[in-house]
Order: C-alpha cells, then structure tokens, then sequence
C-alpha cells in the first residue's frame, strides 16, 4: 500500500547537536505505528520536525506527505494540509478562551478546504459532543486554553482538538505521560474513535502502556537518530524483557 | 496662532496675546511651569514642540442649544447635541487645581474660559462622542463634571475625525466625584491617519469615600498624550488602566500623578501597551503619598509587548512617599509574544498574524474585561482589531 508520509534520510538537529542521524520511516494511511527508544534518541525531535517547529533545522533529507514535499512547509499549513502533533507539554495560553481557540482552528482547516464555517452555536454542538465522550466539564468551553489545567485535562483537550479537526496524520507526543488509568482509557477510546482505516497514527511513547490500549500495527525502534528496527506488535514483549540495548540495527 | 510663540513670553505679553484679563495666578502657574518642551519632564518623550510650532487657526465657540440626542455630542469643542434633560452648562471653572504639573492644563484652562459643564444627576450613564471637523486648527476647550453623592456614573468617550489634516486638539476634564459616588469613565481613542493630534490634561477629584475608574484605550497611530492628576481623599479610591495597542510611527501614552492625601486612600493602576512598528509608548507614572494620608494603599504596574525590533516603550512607574504607614508596590516589565503560545496556535492551522492577534487580545483582554458593558466591550474589541489588521496588512 502507498504510504500517506515517507520519511527518507531525515537529519535534523536543535541547537548545535546533531540528532535525526538518517531516519527512513513511512507510515501507511489506517495503521498504528509507535515509536519506542531510549531517553534521547531523537523521538520528540522527530515528532517536531513533521510539524515545523522552530527549534528543528533540518540539515538533509525529505518529508514526504500525500506526494508532496514539506520540509519548508509552514507550521499552520501543515496543520491545513491534515498533520497533527498531540504535545507532550501544551502550552497554557491564558486570556485565549478553549472554544474560541478550537473555533478559530476549525473554521481555518474548513476554509482551507473550500467548507463554510462553522458558526458560533454549530461549534458549541460540536464541542459538547465530543467533551461528553472524553468525560470533560463542560467548563472547558469558557476557560482559557490551557490554563490551569491538570495534566490529565491538557492531554484529553489535546485530544479533543484532534476529534475536532479530523487530521490525516496524528502524532502522538508521550499521550499516556501523566495520565492515570480513566484519563488514559479516555483518551485511548477518543484515538481509537479515529480511526477509520484511512488516518495514520505515530504513537511516540517510552513504554508499552499505551499500547495496551491503542493496539499498534507497526513497533519502530529509534535509537541514536535512527529508526534501527520495525517489526509486529509481538516486537514490545521482546523489548519489554531485553530492553532497548538488546535490539540490534536490520 | 503659532503656541511655540509663547515661549518665553512674560506674564503681561501673555495677556496681551492671548487676549487675557483677571486671570493672573493662572498665568502666572504657566509662566512658572513653561510653555512644554523636549526638556519638560512630563512631555520628554513626545514630540509636543513640532505640534506647538504650526500657524493653527483658531475657532469661536459660540454655545448652542444641543439638540437632543441618546448622546452627548461635542464639535470642535462645542456641545451640538445630548440627552433630554441633561445638564450642560458653559460657565467658567470654578475650581482649578493650582498645583497641577501640567502646563497644557493651565494653557487650556486660558484658552478656554468657558467651560463645558456637565452635572451628572444621580445614577447615569452616558456616552461623549468627540467629533472633530475643522483642518489646520488648534481646537481647545475643557470639560467639567460634577457627579452628586451616593451616585454612580459612567461615562463612555470616543473620539471622531471628519477628513481633517493638520489640527491639534488640546482638551481635558476637570472631575469632582463626590463623596460616597462612584464615577467610571471608559476612554475609547482609536486614531489611523485622522488627521489631527491630541493632549489632553485632566484633573480628577476623589472626594471622601469616593471611587474614581478611568478606563483608557489607545489604539492605532498618530500622536496623543493623556496627562491625568488624580487626588485622593479619605477611603477614596482610583482605579485606573491603560490600554495601548500603537502601530507605525505614533507615539502615545499616559502620563499621570496620583495624589494620596488622605488616609486609607487606594489606588491601583495597570498599564498594558503593545506596540508594533516603529511605535513609542508611554507610560511615566507617578504616585505621590503626602504625609497626610497614613494607611495608603498603592500598587502600580505598567507590562509591554514589543511586536518590533523597532518599537520602544518608555515605561516610568514611580512612588514618592513622605510616610512609613502603608503598603506600596510598583513594577514594569517588556517582552515579546511567547514563541511556545505562538507556535501551538499555528500548529493547529491558526495563521501567524491570527495566531499574533489572538495572543494581543488575550493580553489585552484583562483590561478589556473590565468594561462591563458588553456593548463598549465589543466596540473596544472591534477597534483593537481593526487597528490591529491595519497595522499588519
């Protein structure tokens, strides 16, 4: 099957240091691929170069997404064109209303696809649906984004904003990191409402819990800037018992 | 009229050219404070003497019966309309403040014998439109408010130019807010190329148990400078906030003193400026505690957003304090929009100067809310907005 995002020969690096080393990686459209490695293997700095952050500069190689080259693709373009990163630390934005936020988010991606936008009270039905399923307050439509919000509360509105603007591609940056049992089972159950045979999911994570819930169809293994194996699901009892020292690069 | 002319000029020149009689301790405050200049410390960071040297004509303010209006109307200095009932008058000042820092004060206190005079009846609110019509003109009166104890106003003021170049508009309020009453005072001033540039001096009155809120919102370009003197009584309070969104080159800002002269007075003021482009903002704050008022309470704040490299603020709080009973507080800070709020904004397909803006509004926001007439809120939203593409088209 083609792929919905073919990454060859990525290098990157933040700051001075050198961290995407050669990464290959092609992430079919319907499929779970998870992203495993040791602590400073290069995955967030993956997860940040296919959206555009400013902290990445990439020194060679390609992003390819539905054809197209995108390393010098804006960041908000990316996110037009269906790219979306769910961070391991959303940012708090106080005095930027949640609803309001999402609203302007949404009605850009509409715009952007030739859709009418979504008016005030049409927005709210929305919203209320999905904030139901995620088990959210519904004061999370008048609060600011972000603000004071629990660690459980960030990720499940990360999660929310994904369900609201339906992307292609989602990242998923450490989802399960601060998360206890019923806000992982939520968000886990708010990414498996997504799927549809069709979108394609990069599960970055340090451990296997997450993937308990979100079953996987591909485990890559980064180390050291590279992706140096891929295999089945059957690949985290393996590096469960051996660790990530054990792997040996294909 | 050239006002730079007057520089210099001794107290008998001065009423031979401005045509003056009986008003010689006025005069005599002007001569001693001094036509403003580069070197006054109220006006160093503004360009007042280019705007005083220019051959301004000058108008006659003849007083008119208003016609009734939901508003208050004011044309190049001349109330033209205001509500059924309302009591305007035009009659000298009665009490001006002889110790004022601001020299355009007594200047317009002058020029302007007659004064617009406006007794707020019980609780009100009412809206001041500003309309200004007249190009290469000096434009100068003064407004007096009076509020009744136990009485809460409001006032709401815009300002509006009719194709006009080249005017200068000086102006000003004296407010007396009785005691027990209450006074807000919401200043919306939008300015994009209208054409004239403004300074306008106030002294605010804040009798016993009285509360003062002058709400302030500068956005846009061109030249304006508000310089406010606030005095408080007793258990008086003043809130005071100042919004400054400037684009291009204008310069703008608040200059202010607020006055503690008696004890358990209060006072707050905040100041948030955002300033794009070549912009220069101004905030030159100070609060005066007099040995009278024990037991004050002060806390002042001035915050700036540079959207520039090339934007500059002048942010000046200070306290000068003659007691030791009281708690006093003070600070500023200058900064640049959060890079992280920005980037996670766009990351979800917010544009960039969408993303800039919702990150100025929800700075500005905190002052923004403050008004709690939804209606002025919205109006005040929409300029800032509409300012705020304007300056990033």
């Amino acid at each position: 099957m083609s792929s919905i995002m073919k990454i060859e020969n990525l290098q990157a690096k933040i700051g001075d240091k050198q961290i995407l080393k050669g990464l290959d990686l092609e992430l079919e459209p319907g499929k779970v691929h998870a992203i495993m490695g040791p602590n400073g293997a290069g995955k967030s700095t993956l997860s940040k170069a296919l959206v555009g952050h400013y902290d990445v500069e990439l020194t060679g190689g390609d992003i390819i997404y539905k054809g197209k080259n995108i390393n010098e693709m804006e960041a908000e373009e990316r996110a037009l064109e269906g790219i979306f990163l769910s961070f391991q630390h959303p940012v708090e934005i106080p005095g930027v209303n949640n609803a309001y936020f999402l609203r302007t988010a949404l009605n850009a991606k509409r715009k952007h696809e030739g859709k009418e936008e979504l008016n005030a009270a049409e927005f709210l039905r929305l919203m209320r649906d999905h904030l139901e399923m995620l088990g959210m307050k519904s004061d999370m439509i008048s609060r600011s984004l972000n603000e004071g919000f629990s660690g459980g509360e960030k990720k499940r509105n990360e999660i929310l904003q994904m369900l609201i603007l339906e992307p292609e591609v989602i990242i998923l940056d450490e989802i399960d990191s601060g998360l206890d049992i019923d806000a992982l089972r939520a968000v886990s159950e708010g990414i498996n409402k997504m799927k549809d045979g069709k979108r394609s999911f990069l599960v970055i994570t340090h451990y296997s819990r997450i993937l308990d819930y979100i079953e996987p169809d591909y485990i890559h293994v980064l180390k050291d800037g590279r992706i140096i194996k891929t295999a089945g699901p059957e690949l985290v009892s393996q590096l469960e018992e051996h660790g990530y020292d054990a792997i040996e690069e294909e | 009229m050239n006002l730079l002319a007057l520089k210099h000029k001794t107290l008998q020149e001065l009423k031979t050219d401005l045509g003056i009689k009986n008003r010689d301790a006025l005069l005599e405050r002007f001569c001693t404070l001094g036509l403003p200049s580069k070197k006054s410390e109220a006006y160093r960071y503004f360009d007042i003497e280019k705007l005083l040297d220019y051959s301004y004509k000058t108008l006659n303010y003849i007083p008119k019966n208003p016609e009734v209006s939901e508003i208050i109307e004011i044309v190049d200095g001349v109330v033209v309309a205001a509500p059924k009932g309302m009591r305007i008058y035009n009659e000298a000042c009665e009490q001006i403040d002889m110790d004022h820092f601001d020299p355009l004060y007594y200047l317009t206190h002058l020029l302007s014998p007659q004064t617009i005079k406006i007794e707020l009846d019980g609780d009100t609110e009412v809206e001041i439109e500003h309309r200004f019509t007249q190009s290469g003109t000096l434009i100068d009166y003064r407004i007096v408010l009076y509020t009744q104890s136990n009485r809460h106003a409001t006032v709401y003021e815009n300002f509006i130019s009719e194709e006009i170049e080249n005017t200068l508009v000086l102006y000003g309020y004296d407010m007396h807010i009785a005691q027990d009453s209450t006074l807000r005072v919401v200043k919306m001033h939008s300015m994009q190329d209208d054409g004239y540039a403004m300074v306008a001096s106030h002294k605010v009155n804040v009798a016993k148990n009285a509360h003062a809120m002058f709400k302030s919102f500068d956005v846009g370009k061109d030249l304006a400078l508000q310089l406010l003197k606030v005095e408080l009584d007793e258990y008086a309070h003043v809130d005071a906030g100042h919004l400054l969104y400037l684009n291009e080159d204008s310069k703008r800002g608040t200059v202010s003193q607020i006055v503690h002269v008696g004890e358990h007075s209060t006072s707050k003021q905040e100041a948030k400026n955002i300033l794009d482009g070549k912009s220069r903002g101004i905030f030159d704050a100070l609060i005066r505690v007099e040995h009278s008022a024990k037991y004050t309470k002060a806390e002042q704040n001035s915050k700036a957003i540079l959207l520039h490299d090339d934007a500059y603020m002048v942010a000046k709080p200070q306290l000068e304090i003659y007691i030791d009973e009281l708690e006093a507080s003070h600070g500023a800070t200058t900064g640049q929009l959060d890079r992280k709020q920005l980037f996670y904004l766009q990351s979800r397909g917010i544009s960039y100067t969408e993303a800039r803006k919702m990150l100025v509004i929800a700075f500005a926001n905190t002052l923004i809310e403050q008004v709690k007439d939804t209606r002025q809120q919205e109006r005040i939203k929409a300029s800032f907005e509409e300012a705020f593409y304007k300056g990033n088209m």
